[in-house]
């Protein structure tokens, strides 16, 4: 479980969050985790980013701090992860951002290590069908000597 | 018709005819009168459902039919071929799933990609030898049941090595293509070949296609059940595990290796000889053609495994296009194989009607060529409707191309014709890992400038086409050689045997194959054929 919390700068400019309108706040993937992975990508422009794909929450924006425990769910890959809130106006624009890293997206990053999606039965379905794929091949097989045989013998 | 002797111990001539030739041993008399149920004996052919010539392969195609033991093959053969190439590539519209869940790189998806086409040239030549030997029920079905396994232990992957692991292990079922077209090759008759092979793998290769609709399907309807996406993908290899075992079932109660009956039975009875696998693989090994086909299939179909394993990611990264779009557009360059190899097939006989074997080794050359050409603009198109374009062209020459060369490939060798089938189709592997090699698996071009320089490298090593020749049917710029015994099929043919093999009649196969194979001469065969009247002229004048 992570805990989230997010507020409005203190150093920001007065009344500089007349915009927001909503909070959306996501995971983004570490440089680490984007090396040799195309798909996770950091592009400027932020239609074409796929950096931070996983959504955590989306909420109206309070002008109090907000926090939230967020329970990672099952479907996060392994990877290392820091956490991005987005402010957006009325039309979905991100007017601003705040993330829990430091800008080279160096300190405070956690790691999380996703589920196998293994499964003892589906293990075991596996190997039932496949002694089957070899027993019915090898049970077709004696049987057509056998009948070669008694056709031979004939 | 008197009793015939042929069963006797070495008695020349005993039974050793061909691959298929039964001789009477019974005087039968035919009973007069229409309503006789008796058998019309000196008939072997009327058995069949369709007509045929004197192996006993059929003379025409019937898609819509399942008559034993033609077309019955047929649609086993091409049936399970569909299958294991649904096998091969149902992991690669799953890999965003796969590379979340394994935590993959791009060179581990890039490797895992070489890995799974590089099982089958192994695969493909033993195909080749187990058909020559075994026959191609045996072939087919123990790739399909051998292979299942591997299919289902993708339930057991972790990490990218055992991902990649699984990946090698279940392309070696692509062996399949090797048994189907050697099964079609002895179910029909070498006027038709081209069209015949041309529709089995055609439709066959369309598996690569239907693949990439039909595993996300499976997967989004696994997750509606509730499974989680990394284990729905795992359960989802389960479909093609399914039908490779189901289809094995099926081939090896339903199908027939010869017109006449299976090979075991056949061999045990005398009719088919055992032949020695050293001798086969020598033969196929020393005839040049078998080479420069090898490059030829890495360069029409190497190309087309190549492009079904990179043009989705292709389409998504350069047009950003959407996974469930740029999976429609993946699916179509597969799926053009529907009519795009038949119709190289059907190009082949019919350059062969007209110009004999040099009308199908220009249309082969002219189809490859195009194609590659196209490949060329398919990688410098920087708008999505001219890719696009460029890419349904390319594919239709790439896979006609594909049809042609089995439309050449049955003619190389008679006593061979599994192996250079094998050494073929592992050669279309082969290709595709040297490309995947080259131009996609490292940051030195980018997808774009790969395919380009794919193409080019397909154009090059097409031109090798001009030096097959066959002294009986010369080749692209040679005419056939005017000698009289080399000019003969016969001697071609018979060719592959020693004189010592020859004397205890085991070429006869080969013989017959040859006298049928007259139709490689073109238009000239049709002269050729008509015997000279002994007296004088004929009586109805």
């Amino acid at each position: 479980m992570v805990r989230i919390t997010w507020m409005l700068k203190s150093s920001g400019k007065v009344d500089g969050d007349t915009a927001f309108k909503t909070v959306e706040v996501k995971l983004c993937y570490a440089p680490i985790s984007q090396v040799d992975r195309p798909w996770r990508k950091t592009h400027n422009e932020l239609s074409r980013d796929r950096s931070c794909p996983h959504k955590i929450v989306s909420k109206p924006y309070d002008k109090i701090p907000q926090s939230l425990n967020w329970t990672i769910d099952r479907e996060t890959p392994t990877g290392t992860y820091f956490v991005r809130a987005y402010g957006t106006d009325v039309n979905g624009q991100e007017v601003a951002y705040g993330q829990s890293s430091d800008a080279e997206k160096t300190t405070n990053l956690f790691s999380v290590e996703g589920i196998s999606g293994r499964h003892t039965s589906l293990d075991i379905a596996s190997i039932c069908f496949s002694v089957f794929s070899f027993g019915s091949l090898l049970v077709f097989l004696v049987k057509e000597k056998r009948k070669a045989k008694l056709q031979q013998l004939k | 018709m008197a009793p015939n002797h042929s069963n006797e111990n070495g008695s020349i001539g005993s039974s050793l005819h061909g691959v298929t030739a039964r001789e009477q041993i019974f005087s039968f008399s035919v009973e007069d009168g229409p309503s006789s149920q008796a058998i019309r004996s000196d008939d072997p052919t009327a058995k069949f459902a369709l007509p045929v010539d004197s192996e006993h392969r059929a003379k025409v195609f019937k898609p819509l039919s399942f008559a034993k033991p033609h077309m019955r093959a047929f649609h086993l053969g091409w049936i399970s071929f569909f299958t294991c190439f649904i096998s091969t590539f149902a992991a690669a519209p799953l890999v965003p799933v796969i590379r979340d869940n394994l935590d993959l790189t791009k060179t581990d998806i890039g490797n895992a990609g070489v890995a799974s086409v590089s099982g089958a040239i192994f695969s493909r030549l033993a195909m080749g030898a187990v058909c020559d030997l075994l026959g191609a029920r045996y072939g087919t079905a123990f790739s399909l049941m051998l292979s299942a396994p591997a299919v289902f232990s993708m339930s057991f992957v972790a990490d990218a090595g055992s991902y990649l692991a699984v990946r090698f292990m279940i392309g070696f079922c692509l062996a399949t293509f090797v048994s189907c077209q050697y099964w079609t090759s002895v179910m029909f008759t070498g006027k038709i070949i081209g069209l015949v092979n041309g529709c089995a793998g055609g439709w066959g290769d369309m598996g690569g296609g239907v693949t990439q609709l039909l595993m996300p399907m499976v997967f989004h309807v696994i997750k509606l059940t509730g499974a989680t996406p990394f284990t729905a993908w795992r359960f989802a290899f389960f479909i093609p595990g399914f039908l490779q075992i189901i289809m094995g079932i099926l081939v090896l109660t339903l199908g027939q290796d010869l017109p006449d009956g299976n090979l075991s039975t056949l061999q045990k009875s005398g009719q088919v000889s055992k032949d020695k696998f050293s001798k086969v693989f020598w033969f196929a090994v020393k005839n040049y053609r078998t080479w420069i086909l090898f490059v030829l299939y890495g360069f029409s179909m190497g190309v087309e495994l190549t492009i079904n394993n990179v043009i989705s990611g292709y389409f998504y990264d350069r047009f950003n296009l959407t996974l469930h779009t740029a999976g429609i557009v993946a699916a179509s360059f597969g799926m053009a194989n529907f009519f795009a190899r038949p119709f190289g097939g059907y190009a082949s006989d019919v350059a062969a009607r007209l110009f004999g074997m040099r009308g199908r080794l220009w249309t082969l050359w002219i189809l490859q060529t195009v194609g590659a050409l196209f490949c060329i603009w398919l990688g410098r198109a920087s708008s999505l409707p001219i890719a696009i374009l460029a890419m349904m062209l390319f594919s239709v020459g790439t896979q006609a191309a594909c049809g042609a060369l089995f439309g050449v490939a049955p003619f190389v060798s008679r006593r061979s014709l599994g192996l250079i089938s094998g050494l073929t189709g592992a050669g279309g592997n082969f290709g595709s890992g040297v490309t995947q090699l080259l131009f996609f698996s490292s940051s030195r071009f980018s997808t774009a400038e790969g395919l380009s320089l794919m193409g080019v490298m397909a154009v090059v090593c097409t031109i090798p086409v001009a030096f097959i020749h066959f002294p009986q049917w010369g080749s692209m710029f040679l005419r056939p050689s005017q000698h009289e015994e080399r000019s003969k099929e016969e001697h071609y043919y018979g060719g592959e045997w020693t004189e010592e093999e020859k004397s205890l009649g085991l070429h006869e196969g080969s013989i017959k194959f040859a006298e049928n194979s007259r139709s490689e001469r073109g238009r000239k065969a049709v002269l050729a054929d008509i015997p000279t009247p002994e007296t004088g002229s004929p009586a109805h004048v």
